[in-house]
């Protein structure tokens, strides 16, 4: 029982980057149509920017954290000006060859920078775990967990109660009307990709401390992110982060019960069985995002 | 294909169907038929549930409730290829052609139907596939002259003029050999004499053995080709007659044709 | 292009052993011969067909795994008491094999995938060939995991007790590798200038139109699915007995974007695309070998798929074509070229 417990307890705690990194994709999928192959290499990007500031540049690692953040929406607007926004209005299948072709430059200029070897980042919190009954965590987990959690409420408040936001739900309803009624569209797809990249940025960020950061770490979430967005629904906040939660959790139950081995396929598991049989998501909402 | 029914027989008949999108009814308690070799026009208003009806009819839309009966057989839960092979073809609403295509090879895709050939006797380049081929082929250049784009034929469909693309979107439904053709606004954005044009060749096609069920707005076309026309108003039918005596029904006349007659 | 463009090609092709002295240069040329043979594939779903099915290592590899499996022979505890013994088979019963069990999960897949359309799509094909790269990577009993299948037999062919021939040197792989290659292209091409290739293209254009001239949708997804997995399993099935050794490496996704890669840059939708696409991608890393490193490469391979997804959509042999079409015909259109060859 304790080992569920503990279980869930892991899960609970990963589920928030999860959700994360589930909802920045979801965001930019939905508003955008574009299959964004390079939202694993900002969770890469971010996790190397806290790296660098807090283990190269020595600085504080909660400025650290901030510095990779901000960095994600400079990267994110970067790459949707470059290389998305004079490609508006392709279809699909280019912009996500393009995606493709951006995330391999991406990667390989991580590995060509900072080289293969895995780096490890230091971080203030004690390394005794909290000890609550039969289960422990981390503080530094605790702490992951918490900002999350406050940055998937942020991102809530700016979809749902801002200007900014209303425009975005706007344009992810009806593009050509949201146009008409002034919104620029322009200027809501960088700052889609932007937002959506920086919250990549966040869950590599605070994960990097957690596990270690190698160049690949990209493609694993990458593709976890996809299957959050199967599993929520296409542009449905609320849907990527209890996807986000739902993933980790099976990932966890899978991996202590089953095999570990195995882990990584549990999310793929679930995404091929969830297409079949609802291929829009447990919370597919077609008519607004929030 | 386009065996001989009694001219009398229905060739399409459309039972008690319903369509509810949520809480928004497009199409309820509507019924008509339409007859072997006749040129049936459906009218109405935006919104009064004419395209539904033909997505519907063509598959490409589950009704709530109700049956569509080709031939007697009903028509319910097959797909559009399906309904295709039984030989009810539609044209789309805005201008669908296979735009990467030549004009040509747009007809010969749409001469899919004719041919038989499995998979593995394309891979042996069997004799009976070349034969098939070379038939197929034949035709496309046939069905191309009968429209008149023989000499467009290496062009590209999207390179075309809005005109002839819309005639080659008849042509390549044409091609599936249809007892039964559904034209959705066929003439919508085409000029005077462009429409007369066409109002020439649908008649043509009918006299050839195929019924043709169309929606349209344009009132010349319709009061000038049409056998039948068939009223729709907020997705039940209100009247149906020749042209005459739509022309002179009262509430059609209060309803549409007071802004119908004067477009045309 | 004309026929004698073609036949002067070939002719070309077969005569490199006899003047090319380097072996190692011939290596490169079979190993990109193979992965011309994957990228010739994966072009009829996603060029063809207009599928953006991402997970095509994963046919590659089962072709490859199944192979080395059948002709090495394998013991498989299902069991506490029972263990499938399955004796080593000859390695063209093998190669055959491989080539129908990657048909056989092309069919499976996508009878799933197609499902679902677009970006849904694609998540299905990568998440199978993820899946697949884990149990191959995990299944330890059946695929020896990392520690890979070694000592495969490489080909052998001939009537037994007449005459035969192990293909232990290169030149023999060489043009196997060849014959395949042609045959896989005489596949394509049969099928994309047929009635069957015409549905495939139309539905890639308009799948709604396609469908209402009776062209039903989902079994020509399958088919093209089937072909291109078959064929990509014996391109895997080649790799196998080639290169005698193989690992769960085989499915990473990497492959599959080399295989994208050269698919749209060379040019997807026509026939000789994929093979110019996997001869520059092939032999490009060798050339750049000596002045850049792997990551460098990769950034360069990556930029020039933006490009060329920018300049030249079509990809190189399409845009080459029309210019070609648009030098030496007149037909008093002006710059508008038509696209014959498909």
């Amino acid at each position: 029982m304790a080992e569920f417990l503990q279980h869930c307890l892991n899960a609970l705690i990963l589920g928030g980057t999860y959700a994360l990194l589930g909802i920045g994709l979801t965001l930019i999928f939905g508003i955008m149509k574009v299959v964004n192959f390079t939202h694993g290499e900002l969770y890469t990007f971010g996790a190397y920017m806290v790296f660098f500031f807090v283990m190269v540049l020595g600085v504080n690692f909660f400025v650290g954290i901030a510095a990779a953040m901000i960095l994600g929406i400079v990267l994110g607007a970067l790459i949707e000006f470059v290389l998305l926004r004079p490609l508006r209005g392709a279809s699909i299948d280019t912009t996500m060859l393009v995606m493709i072709g951006a995330w391999i430059a991406l990667q390989n200029l991580e590995q060509f920078t900072w080289s293969g070897i895995a780096k490890s980042i230091d971080h203030p919190f004690p390394v005794e775990p909290l000890v609550l009954g039969a289960v422990s965590v981390s503080w530094i987990r605790i702490f992951v967990f918490l900002f999350a959690l406050t940055l998937i409420a942020g991102t809530y408040f700016l979809i749902n109660r801002t200007k900014l936001g209303k425009a975005m739900r706007a344009t992810f309803q009806d593009r050509d009307t949201a146009a008409l009624m002034g919104v620029n569209i322009n200027r809501i797809c960088t700052a889609t990709f932007a937002l959506g990249s920086s919250l990549a940025a966040a869950a590599g960020a605070l994960l990097g401390p957690v596990f270690i950061v190698m160049p690949t770490m990209g493609d694993g979430a990458a593709l976890k992110a996809f299957a959050i967005v199967i599993l929520g629904g296409l542009g449905s906040i609320i849907g990527a982060t209890v996807g986000g939660f739902i993933l980790a959790l099976v990932e966890e139950l899978g991996a202590g019960y089953i095999s570990s081995g195995y882990r990584d396929a549990m999310g793929f598991g679930l995404i091929i069985i969830i297409l079949v049989y609802k291929p829009t998501g447990l919370f597919a909402l077609k008519e607004r995002i929030g | 294909m386009n065996t001989t029914a009694t001219d009398s027989a229905p060739i399409l008949s459309i039972e008690n169907m319903a369509v509810h999108f949520g809480g928004l009814v497009a199409v309820s308690g509507l019924n008509f038929v339409v007859h072997e070799k006749k040129i049936v026009s459906l009218i109405g208003p935006n919104g009064a549930g004419k395209t539904t009806a033909f997505n519907v009819i063509t598959g490409f839309l589950k009704p709530t409730e109700g049956t569509v009966r080709h031939r007697g057989t009903s028509l319910n839960g097959l797909r559009p290829n399906e309904i295709a092979e039984r030989g009810v073809v539609r044209t789309f609403q805005k201008t669908s052609v296979f735009d990467g295509s030549t004009v040509y090879d747009n007809v010969l895709t749409g001469l899919h139907l004719r041919g038989k050939s499995r998979s593995w006797e394309i891979l042996l380049n069997l004799s009976r596939v070349r034969a098939e081929e070379r038939r197929l082929r034949e035709t496309a250049t046939e069905i191309l002259d009968l429209v008149g784009l023989l000499g467009r034929s290496r062009e590209l469909a999207s390179d075309l003029p809005y005109g002839e693309q819309r005639l080659l979107e008849v042509a390549v439904a044409l091609s599936a050999e249809p007892s039964l053709l559904l034209l959705d606004e066929p003439v919508s954005g085409m000029n005077p004499s462009e429409t007369e044009n066409f109002m020439e060749f649908v008649s043509r096609i009918r006299d050839r053995g195929t019924t043709i069920l169309l929606v349209e707005h344009d009132m010349r076309m319709v009061m000038g080709v049409s056998d039948r026309v068939i009223v729709l108003n907020q997705g039940t039918v209100i009247a149906e007659g020749t042209p005459t005596e739509i022309q002179h029904n009262p509430e059609v006349i209060r309803a549409y044709l007071g802004r119908g007659s004067a477009d045309a | 292009m004309s026929r004698w463009f073609t036949v002067a090609w070939v002719a070309f092709l077969f005569s490199i052993p006899i003047w090319m002295t380097d072996l190692y240069f011939l290596h490169i040329l079979i190993t990109t011969g193979i992965f011309t043979i994957a990228a010739i594939s994966l072009n009829l779903l996603l060029g063809y067909a207009g599928q953006l099915s991402l997970g095509h290592v994963a046919f590659f590899g089962i072709g490859a795994y199944t192979s080395a499996l059948v002709s090495l022979g394998f013991d498989l505890e299902i069991s506490d008491s029972y263990t499938l013994v399955f004796d080593p088979q000859p390695v063209w019963l093998a190669f055959v094999s491989g080539i129908f069990v990657s048909g056989l999960f092309g069919w499976f897949i996508g009878k799933i995938a197609f499902k679902v359309r677009g970006a849904y799509f694609v998540i299905v094909t990568i998440s199978f060939a993820e899946v697949v790269r884990l149990i191959s990577l995990n299944w330890i009993d059946l695929t020896e995991g990392p520690m890979a299948l070694n000592n495969i037999p490489p080909f052998t062919l001939g009537v037994p007790g007449l005459w035969e021939q192990t293909f232990y040197q290169k030149i023999p792989n060489y043009y196997l590798v060849l014959v395949i290659t042609i045959i896989a292209y005489i596949i394509v091409r049969r099928l994309v200038l047929s009635r069957a290739g015409r549905a495939m293209i139309a539905l890639r254009e308009n799948e709604a139109l396609a469908s209402s001239v009776g062209i039903d949708v989902t079994r020509y997804l399958i088919l093209a699915t089937i072909v291109a997995s078959a064929i990509a399993g014996a391109a895997g099935g080649l790799y196998t007995h080639y290169i005698r050794i193989v690992d769960p490496d085989i499915f990473l996704f990497i492959y599959t974007v080399t295989m994208v890669i050269m698919v749209v840059t060379g040019g997807k939708g026509s026939l000789a695309g994929p093979v110019v696409g996997g001869i520059i991608f092939g032999i490009l890393p060798e050339l750049l070998r000596e002045v850049a490193s792997p990551e460098v490469q990769w950034i360069i391979y990556g930029v020039f798929m933006i490009a060329i997804v920018f300049f030249l959509p079509k990809g190189i042999v399409p845009a080459l074509t029309a210019w070609w079409a648009d030098r030496f015909k007149s037909d008093g259109h002006g710059g508008k070229a038509v696209r014959d060859s498909r």
